[in-house]
């Protein structure tokens, strides 16, 4: 039992910031970080998508290897720490991974290590059942009700759920917890509502919006100590970045750090980048776990790499969760070529006339065909003010990039054709990497369903 | 020389569906006030021009001198189906910083 068990904190840290984040801080902070959790988040909206693919080729797989991997990695010195591993790196197979994980630790030696699956989350077999009760499922972005019409295209289905199971894991004493789609914060309002006994009412509901905070600021490890920022030249060390640590008070008031010694920075406009990430109304971060008001809160330096968050205010759950459905939605073909000074743009311009006459001399069917120059106007595009022509002219390099998106991976195919024909068809010099070939597009349908159609299970295995 | 948003404002972009969310932050209180001034609906709109399809809300948070700016239908179809490289709108709210600051 560690000291801060018994001075009303809790000591979290982030383990992961999405699939595919560097598992080394993660290891720094369990080792060097007096750590009770570690929480990873693995998800976000294709991911759901890419694993039920994953699956449906082999029913074992469909849960996150990195997050089988990093448990692998870290149970061993979890153990010694006394520090419980909490992700969602189930994706849409928690069973399956947390059997993983369960023969893991038993080649390890861990033996008597309790892994926790947490799933419910996963409505694709339940589709049918919601529309036959009557759930309207209208898209939340564009207001379409017509699902129907793409019923037999859907790929995937998951409800983003609360904190509720991994509650239930912890109080049932799991080492490690593996989850389906929770949201990317339940992973830390989890142990902090476990750790004080809180549920979900409205006496609670300050406290649990200060967790949801705290939770959004962390999520994304280490985007709030440097990562993606604005001030990236003052940022020193990213390459072996701290991610944060958060020591959250029973009064719901939390301190933010980082191992001592580690890359990047923690200050109150760190914190600042982060809470504005990705969110709508600030005033109502809407969240299974409930509603936290970010303009409430107050951030102090209070020493180096140092932040308290204090004084978050909130509302109980919402009555409803988002759930995501994602469908098969045709296919992208791509490519790209550059073209060299002088007079690079107008090079630019021909390949794009060529490229066009290709198309039409082939037949492509397309849904819509989208051209950039890379180098003018690929990322901001009308935002980007051409330069005047003099400057144009003058440019060192600019690429040709085509998107074009069609119904069938045949008509996708012809992208790739028409941009190899320009070897010789273009204009001198124009230059080439590997030719990309087409992808399947997923298109996702966000709706809003009662929260009392989910239902949450926990089973607890033991290695 | 005018001022651009660049100079007072730091920013942080990304997507939700086809929605482009991008936070900005003042650099220092006192740039606060230009902040809010120089960044409308209406401005967000025409700086975007047809990159940005549907509405656009602006929400001060006083507490951290900061402006979020939401764009509805900014992301060609949202990550999963754009055809533009920039799938999450990482980049895109960027261009935000070449609004002129108000009044400077």
């Amino acid at each position: 039992m560690k000291p801060s068990k018994d001075t009303g904190t809790v000591r979290l840290g982030a383990g992961s910031g999405f699939w595919g984040d560097a598992l080394d801080p993660a290891m720094e902070a369990l080792s060097r970080g007096n750590l009770d959790y570690l929480c990873f988040d693995f998800l976000a909206e294709l991911t759901m998508v890419l694993l039920q693919r994953q699956r449906r080729k082999n029913p074992a797989l469909g849960y996150i290897p990195d997050a089988v991997a990093a448990m692998k990695a870290l149970m061993p010195a979890a153990r010694e720490t006394g520090t419980c591993l909490i992700s969602n790196g189930g994706g849409v197979n928690p069973r399956g991974g947390a059997q993983r994980i369960v023969e893991d630790a038993r080649a390890l030696g861990l033996a008597g290590t309790r892994v926790a699956l947490v799933e419910g989350d996963d409505m694709l077999g339940r589709l049918d059942e919601l529309i036959a009760a009557g759930v309207p499922l209208t898209h939340m972005e564009t207001g379409e009700s017509d699902l129907a019409r793409l019923r037999d295209r859907v790929v995937a289905a998951n409800v983003y759920t609360d904190a509720s199971g991994i509650v239930e894991s912890l109080s049932g004493g799991a080492d490690v917890v593996l989850t389906g789609r929770v949201s990317d914060n339940a992973l830390y309002v989890g142990p902090i509502m476990h750790r004080f006994g809180w549920r979900h009412d409205a006496a609670h509901a300050d406290r649990i919006a200060a967790a949801i905070t705290l939770g959004h600021i962390v999520e994304c490890a280490a985007a709030c100590t440097g990562g993606m920022s604005s001030r990236f030249a003052e940022m020193p060390h990213m390459g072996r970045v701290g991610f944060p640590i958060v020591d959250f008070h029973a009064d719901g008031s939390a301190e933010l750090s980082k191992v001592a010694g580690s890359g990047g920075r923690l200050d109150a406009n760190t914190v600042k980048e982060h809470l504005v990430y990705e969110i709508a109304d600030p005033r109502r971060y809407l969240m299974p776990d409930g509603v936290a008001d970010f303009t409430s809160l107050a951030l102090t330096e209070t020493g180096p790499d140092r932040v308290r968050v204090s004084g978050v205010r909130g509302a109980p759950q919402p009555d409803t969760w988002k759930l995501v459905i994602g469908y098969q939605d045709g296919w992208i073909g791509e490519s790209m070529a550059f073209f060299p000074w002088p007079h690079a743009y107008r090079r630019a311009l021909k390949a794009r006339e060529t490229m066009l006459e290709r198309f039409e001399r082939m037949g492509l069917k397309a849904d819509q065909i989208h051209f950039d120059f890379v180098g003018l106007n690929m990322l901001h595009g009308a935002a980007a003010p051409l330069p005047d022509d003099e400057r144009l002219a003058e440019c060192n390099e600019i690429g040709l990039r085509c998107a074009v998106r069609t119904r069938s991976p045949e008509e996708a195919e012809k992208v790739r054709r028409a941009s190899t024909h320009l070897w010789i068809m273009g204009p001198g010099g124009t230059s080439f990497g590997t030719p990309m070939k087409p992808r399947p597009v997923v298109s996702l349908w966000p709706t809003l369903i009662p929260r009392e159609l989910v239902r949450q299970t926990v089973q607890v295995l033991e290695a | 020389m005018t001022r651009l948003l660049s100079d007072i404002c730091y920013v942080r972009s990304g997507d939700k569906g086809n929605i482009c969310t991008a936070g900005l932050i003042a650099r220092t209180p006192a740039d606060y006030p230009a902040l809010l001034a120089s960044v409308s609906p209406e401005k967000v709109r025409a700086l975007y021009g047809d990159w940005v399809q549907g509405d656009v809300h602006c929400y001060p948070m006083d507490n951290i001198q900061a402006l979020v700016v939401v764009m509805h239908g900014a992301l060609g179809g949202g990550a999963t189906s754009t055809l533009r490289l920039d799938q999450t709108g990482k980049s895109l709210g960027h261009a935000l910083l070449r609004l002129p600051v108000a009044g400077g």
